[in-house]
């Protein structure tokens, strides 16, 4: 029976002091909409720096006149490592040939070669988990210690790179939602603690009448969620304007952007975190009342 | 049933000194003296919207002195208090005002229903049930809080100058009103410097002074 009234009385609160009220749940959307757009972007940026590590691989490049069965043997070892995913062998002469293909109109710079320049080579895929700047070394390290292998390149700066992308990401993403997050509980608390305010006189009748403090307490409590639930969902409403303004409109002059993603788990979870958010700024508030 | 053992209050000074008497359940007395005698701390004492310096009240089965801080909107809910200037909520009807006492009890909407117009019955006020304690009179106003006491039936009610801001006639209305609640068994206390108010009734009044609970006697 008291959450029925909790719920009547936080419902009749939220349209009397309606101005109050539409004040903190557009301020709660705006800031849920940044939180979205942030999570929208960095998972887009997220999923291409995904696919990036595939496209890493490293070269061993391999002594000259080695047989073809001590070739297979380093082949074979290689194929061994649980971090590699892939190998693809490329000999001398491809090797040349694939150069020549890429200088193009100055490939008269090979001419005068008596020999072949170039060393066979096996080119290394890595599994994508692997692909950091430590572990790329390590590896590289290992690899070269192999008979038959002269040296190994891995592109360093790339695998570093890839790696600083992620974390940073990772960071930026978490900064943000923390930032945003006590913005929408600070603005929670203050509502509450206004309302609380503005209701002293109400509060005081109630107390007199027997109430516990959990009944008086429980339809701020409500109303901190309500205000939640209903930024989070115009923030909701928000961001798939946004989403669809971008992918519908703004994709004919940028065709790129039509290759984006929503995360659309965002739909369900804007509300839920408003929710969170407004009731822990509302137990913020009324716990430092006194009662 | 209400006992005062040696209850004492300080301010600055000393408000109340050493006060100690009973009303038997079912009575209704009257607590009187001119102003500035103590007799709205001493209700408030009785509903712990102030604490006792020294001595024990006891209302029913509570004993105040030892009673725990969480414990006291149960001591409330069985004390029905009707203030002077009435202490309803604006911006609820005269219904809702009515029924939040038993919401705070847990009660069902279906009885609180039935109890509230009950209690409006009660104190005639039953066809001004969805009107706005704003648009009624002194004397509605403190009928429908003669209401939200009496609606969960406590064991007292306690009325502090309930008459202070009605005419006369009014006065004599409401007090008959509380003769009525008193005659169905409800202990009753009301303070007032009003003696037409208890004149020529048969009840016991208890006059205090300075602090000083100074004699009784009956009107």
């Amino acid at each position: 029976m008291t959450i029925a009234y909790s719920f009547k009385s936080a419902f009749q609160s939220l349209c009397r002091e309606k101005w109050i009220n539409i004040l903190s749940i557009f301020t709660v959307a705006s800031s849920l909409l940044i939180i979205t757009l942030t999570a929208f972007f960095l998972y887009n940026v997220g999923l291409i720096a995904n696919h990036l590590p595939e496209r890493f691989s490293m070269v061993a490049y391999l002594k000259d006149n080695l047989s073809k069965e001590e070739t297979q043997n380093i082949i074979d070892t290689l194929k061994r490592r649980g971090e590699v995913v892939s190998l693809k062998y490329i000999s001398k002469e491809d090797a040349l040939k694939e150069l020549k293909q890429t200088l193009k109109d100055t490939g008269y710079i090979l001419e005068g070669l008596n020999e072949n320049p170039l060393s066979s080579s096996i080119e290394i895929k890595l599994q994508k988990d692997f692909v950091s700047s430590s572990n790329v070394k390590k590896i590289s390290e290992e690899i070269k210690k192999t008979s038959g292998i002269d040296d190994v390149y891995y592109g360093e700066k790339v695998a570093e790179a890839i790696h600083l992308l992620k974390k940073s990401l990772q960071n930026m993403s978490i900064i943000i939602f923390l930032t945003i997050s006590t913005g929408v509980i600070f603005v929670a608390y203050s509502t509450v603690k206004i309302l609380f305010y503005r209701k002293r006189e109400e509060i005081e009748i109630i107390k007199l009448l027997g109430a516990t403090k959990g009944f008086i307490r429980m339809p701020f409590l409500v109303e901190g969620g309500a205000i939640g639930f209903l930024g989070g969902v115009l923030g909701t409403i928000g961001a798939l304007l946004f989403y669809f303004a971008v992918t519908y409109r703004l994709s004919v002059v940028i065709p790129m952007l039509k290759t984006l993603v929503f995360p659309f788990e965002m739909l369900i979870m804007l509300p839920i975190a408003g929710i969170v958010m407004g009731i822990i700024g509302s137990v913020i508030a009324i716990g430092r009342l006194r009662l | 049933m209400i006992a005062f053992h040696n209850v004492s209050k300080y301010y600055d000074q000393s408000v109340l000194k050493s006060i100690t008497f009973t009303v038997r359940k079912g009575e209704m007395a009257f607590l009187t003296g001119p102003s500035g005698a103590g007799k709205s701390t001493l209700l408030k004492l009785m509903y712990l919207a102030e604490w006792p310096d020294e001595g024990d009240i006891v209302i029913g089965d509570f004993h105040l002195q030892s009673l725990a801080e969480s414990q006291i909107p149960f001591l409330r809910r069985n004390i029905g208090v009707v203030f002077q200037d009435f202490k309803l909520i604006n911006n609820l009807s005269v219904f809702d005002n009515v029924a939040l006492a038993l919401r705070i009890r847990g009660v069902g909407e279906k009885d609180i229903k039935n109890l509230v117009s009950e209690a409006l019955k009660k104190v005639h006020l039953r066809h001004l049930s969805d009107s706005n304690p704003r648009s009624l009179s002194g004397g509605e106003q403190q009928r429908a809080v003669i209401a939200r006491a009496i609606v969960a039936e406590p064991l007292v009610i306690l009325a502090d100058e309930p008459t202070g801001n009605l005419d006369p006639n009014t006065s004599i209305d409401i007090i008959k009103l509380f003769g009525e609640i008193n005659f169905q068994g409800t202990t009753i206390l009301i303070a007032t410097h009003n003696r037409e108010l208890f004149r020529n009734r048969g009840k016991r009044i208890l006059k205090l002074d300075g602090g000083n609970l100074v004699g009784e006697e009956v009107g």
